[in-house]
């Protein structure tokens, strides 16, 4: 079993003074289930690519377990095909010129696996994943869903401690993605290797990985658990990139004015903050919506209530500004009317004039 | 100490597969094989050769302009250059209206009308394009030659008719063949255009009320052109090279074109005046060349934005089907059935043009006792002839096997390599001899490989010097597949291995090449049909030792053994018609696919 550990490490392309990935450094501790998250362009897949041995940093260092796979100050390099890690492609990457059964033996083949042993590992892998009747077909007589169950198996049965993962849910459907989820997890739990996998998708993220790395710009945002991550943004990137509806965002900095900041400021000077806020994040599904006034609540117009199954999304209107909230009922004011709505002082997400988080 | 590791560690990034190694070792090797004897040969043309010391004044190796001289100014110039030159234009400008006038109706008719049998009609209308051009010269020469050759009399004198000079040799039966020859050339290529001409921007016009005349003039004509433009520029530039047709048909009566002006230079070891002469067809192919690549560029600005699929109406030609299906038959008879069918017939008959039963004999092919000088038996009896085929298979399947492993490595390293220098540089030199026709390439091989070079002995005289020249010829082909292979496969496949532990070659052999198995059989099996077609390369190259199946055919034309010669010739066609045949089956392409390369 391994632990990652990746120190200041720097890739750039050519010359160009703006590197994909700046001066990152994450400690993987052995049998995680790490994402990295953000948006495309990010960094997240060239780390990634770092890690498995496809791309190599040009400054800093990687570690598996006690032994270093890169570092550059030191001239240690070891190439993709001798770092024994298990990745499975975005678009699976599986060789369309093997079977099934073939594309799970070659790897075995190449670690002179004996041919009895590399049947009974075969045959184990493909019962798993459920896909033992489709071990003579060709990848392409095989269906997006199954493909992946391949890929998967094919690293499966190099049995890696370190399992790395390309967008591991994207190209399924809604419930392929559930129960591949599930196969996930329960690999995790089975094997205990160590999982990086990336992601632009935040329920990818939340649902599957037991850390987040957020990226952005080739620099790392945060790293933290899901819950960390989303009811503790450690700046307004994190607070705006994840989350289900865009985060409602209030500018309360010196020059600012209006209906909301007025409101917001209010707030503000009940609790007692460290240092000044510049702008506040509240999370539409942290609203509540009432037809009284209460304390710290503010007089808002319904604009329009959008139903998406089971909540719905109400915009609402402070003297002009738009504000939105998710309702999990039917809000007894119609269209037009007016409701009063209220935030809890624990779900304000206040960050300073840099965009960092000013802890309460 | 930091630099030392840093250092170290880009090295060993940079190493740790040896890419960036095959790449510098194909850049060596092309350098080598194709651009060295071009630069070679081209250089002649500047300096002073061993034989020309006295008549120029100068020494060996002296910088002079005594060729440039002797071919565009002196008292032989009209000799060696410009009537060949004035030949070579009306030759091929005759050809390219020619193969106009019979191809475009016939692209039309094939690909707009409801025309009977239009799908047999497509395929039977491209075979002259599969056959050797030469063939049909012998053709030609076996029903129209006259008494000014020696040998056995044409079908026409054993008729009682006498061809005179003008049918039987130089400019006219040449441009004929031509035409005939590259005619598929604009039947493809304009056919093509015209079925993906879409009918509804002819509708679109009629409704705002433009007429029948309006709209070919100003819809279907500027979108027809730069494929017709396209069909001439290629007509031309394989005229300015095609050496075959000419050698049988002009030099006998003394009727050059550039390219046999080019090898009666060579072959009496004038190589300064022969690097003029091929240099300018060199720039004459590159400025045709270019001159289609900025067609193509420009008639994709034509790219028809939004047309999904094309609506393509036929025309129906009514009472006309059957006379328009009589005039492609025409085509047909006249440009492969008639040709074949009499170099065919001359094989089992003892004097042309008698159609009596007992002039019929199978004594050409298996007989033990032929009364001829040249020959004591039959084709197919002759030691020669199966030394010949022999040649042909191992050093052009050499050659083919070569050219495809080789196109498909350049396809690797030009997608693979980080360095864009090596990736530019090989596209570039492997198209090379794209530019360079047959002749002045085995010019080129001459003047590399004639005498001994560093470590590199003299090869002229071995098949050696065959199966390189013909490696490097087919290159232009074999690198664009692999190219194009390898764009396709991308890198996904290899890194997959990569991660299961392959090293470099486990790599290559065991997903690279398997997955590219049909790009490589293409990759060899077409510079295969190309060589054993080819003439003008193996005719310089080639001694009687090293003879292939066409310098074979072409020394028993010179002995005018034609009986035997045809029966070679006829072997060749079977060979290269088959294989095109296998190529489209095994492909599922089209000729027309391939035609923008060789």
């Amino acid at each position: 079993m391994s632990s990652i550990s990746i120190r200041d490490v720097r890739k750039s392309y050519g010359n160009t003074a703006q590197a994909a990935v700046e001066r990152l450094s994450i400690e993987i501790p052995q049998s995680d289930f790490l994402c990295l998250l953000g948006p495309s362009g990010c960094g997240k897949t060239t780390t990634l690519r770092m890690i498995a041995g496809l791309e190599h940093p040009t400054a800093g260092q990687i570690h598996l377990g006690d032994r270093t796979i890169v570092s550059v100050e030191d001239g240690v390099y070891v190439p993709a095909e001798k770092r024994g890690l298990g990745l499975v492609f975005q678009n699976y990457a599986l060789w369309p010129h093997m079977t099934v059964e073939q594309n799970v033996e070659f790897g075995l083949k190449l670690r002179k696996v004996p041919k009895a042993e590399r049947e009974a590992i075969i045959g184990e892998v493909l019962e798993k994943l459920a896909i033992a009747r489709y071990r003579k077909r060709l990848p392409s007589q095989l269906s997006g869903g199954q493909q992946q169950r391949v890929a998967l198996a094919r690293m499966l049965a190099l049995k890696p401690d370190v399992i790395l993962l390309d967008e591991p849910l994207s190209n399924l459907d809604a419930k392929l993605r559930l129960d591949m989820r599930a196969e996930l997890k329960r690999i995790h739990q089975e094997l205990g290797s160590t999982i990086v996998f990336v992601t632009h998708d935040q329920w990818e993220a939340m649902t599957l990985a037991t850390t987040i790395a957020v990226m952005s710009e080739g620099e790392l945002q945060q790293l933290g658990t899901p819950d960390d991550i989303y009811e503790r943004p450690a700046n307004r990137f994190v607070a705006e990139f994840v989350g289900n509806l865009p985060i409602n965002i209030i500018e309360v900095g010196k020059e600012r004015s209006g209906a909301l900041v007025d409101w917001m400021r209010d707030t503000l000077a009940r609790l007692s903050l460290p240092q000044p806020a510049t702008s506040v994040g509240i999370r539409p599904e942290s609203v509540r919506l009432s037809r009284t006034s209460a304390e710290g609540s503010r007089k808002a117009r319904i604009v329009e209530v959008v139903p998406t199954g089971g909540s719905w999304i109400v915009e609402l209107s402070v003297e002009g500004e738009r504000f939105f909230a998710i309702a999990g009922e039917l809000p007894d004011a119609a269209q037009g009317e007016s409701v009063f709505f209220h935030v809890e002082p624990r779900h304000l997400h206040i960050f300073d004039v840099e965009g960092r988080r000013i802890a309460a | 100490m930091r630099n030392f590791g840093k250092a170290l560690y880009n090295y060993r990034v940079h190493n740790q597969d040896p890419t960036t190694m095959v790449g510098v070792g194909l850049v060596v090797l092309f350098a080598y094989l194709i651009a060295a004897p071009i630069v070679l040969l081209l250089s002649d043309a500047f300096f002073v050769q061993f034989a020309d010391q006295a008549r120029s004044g100068q020494s060996m190796g002296e910088a002079t302009l005594y060729y440039f001289n002797r071919v565009f100014l002196s008292v032989i110039a009209t000799d060696v250059f410009w009537l060949p030159l004035l030949h070579t234009a009306t030759i091929a400008f005759g050809a390219i209206v020619v193969a106009l006038v019979i191809g475009i109706p016939m692209a039309w008719l094939i690909s707009r009308t409801d025309l009977p049998g239009k799908q047999w009609f497509a395929t039977v209308l491209i075979i002259p394009y599969m056959l050797p051009s030469w063939t049909f010269a012998l053709a030609w020469l076996t029903l129209f030659k006259n008494r000014t050759t020696g040998g056995q009399p044409s079908w026409m004198e054993a008729l009682g008719f006498a061809p005179p000079d003008w049918l039987a040799y130089g400019a006219v039966p040449i441009t004929i063949i031509l035409a005939l020859h590259y005619t598929p050339f604009v039947i493809l290529l304009f056919g093509n255009a015209l079925r993906q001409f879409d009918s509804t921007l002819e509708d679109s016009a009629r409704i705002i009320g433009a007429g029948n005349g309006v709209i070919a003039r100003k819809i279907i004509l500027p979108l027809m052109l730069p494929s017709l433009v396209s069909a001439c520029t290629l007509i031309f530039a394989k005229c300015l090279g095609d050496f075959g047709v000419a050698y049988i048909l002009g030099v006998p009566v003394g009727f050059d074109v550039l390219a046999t002006s080019l090898f009666r230079a060579i072959s009496t070891s004038q190589t300064g005046m022969g690097a003029i002469i091929a240099l300018t067809i060199v720039v004459l192919g590159t400025i045709s060349i270019m001159l289609d690549m900025y067609l193509l560029k420009e008639a994709r600005r034509f790219a028809v934005i939004g047309s999904k699929g094309s609506m393509n109406r036929t025309t129906s030609l009514r009472g006309y089907r059957m006379p328009a299906a009589g005039l492609a038959m025409l085509v047909f008879l006249v440009s492969a059935v008639i040709p074949l069918l009499a170099l065919a017939l001359t094989t089992v008959m003892k004097s042309p043009g008698v159609f009596t039963l007992d002039n019929f004999t199978l004594a050409y092919w298996i007989g033990s006792d032929v009364g001829t000088t040249a020959l004591k038996q039959g084709i197919l009896l002759t030691p020669e002839f199966w030394q010949a085929t022999w040649n042909t298979l191992w050093i052009v399947g050499s050659a083919a096997l070569g050219a495809g492993f080789l196109g498909l490595l350049v396809g690797y390293a030009v997608t693979r390599t980080s360095s864009t220098m090596i990736s530019t540089f090989l596209r570039q030199v492997t198209f090379l001899p794209y530019l360079v026709p047959g002749i002045a390439f085995a010019a080129a091989y001459l003047s590399m490989f004639a005498v001994q070079r560093g470590p590199v002995p003299a090869l002229y005289g071995t098949p050696i010097i065959l199966v390189l020249a013909i490696l490097a010829d087919q290159m232009p082909f074999a690198s664009r597949s692999g190219i194009s292979a390898m764009m396709q496969l991308g890198r996904d496949p290899e890194e997959a291995a990569r991660i299961a532990g392959a090293g470099w070659l486990r790599r290559l052999g065991s997903v690279v090449v398997p997955i590219q198995k049909g790009a490589l059989v293409t990759g060899i099996l077409l510079p295969f049909i190309s060589g054993i077609k080819g003439l003008s390369l193996v005719v310089v190259l080639a001694v009687p030792g090293t003879d292939v199946l066409t310098t074979y055919a072409l020394r028993l034309v010179d002995y005018g053994y034609s009986q035997a010669a045809n029966a070679v010739v006829l072997m060749i066609c079977i060979i290269a018609f088959g294989g095109t045949l296998i190529v489209q089956k095994l492909t599922k392409s089209k000729l027309s696919d391939g035609l923008g390369g060789k």
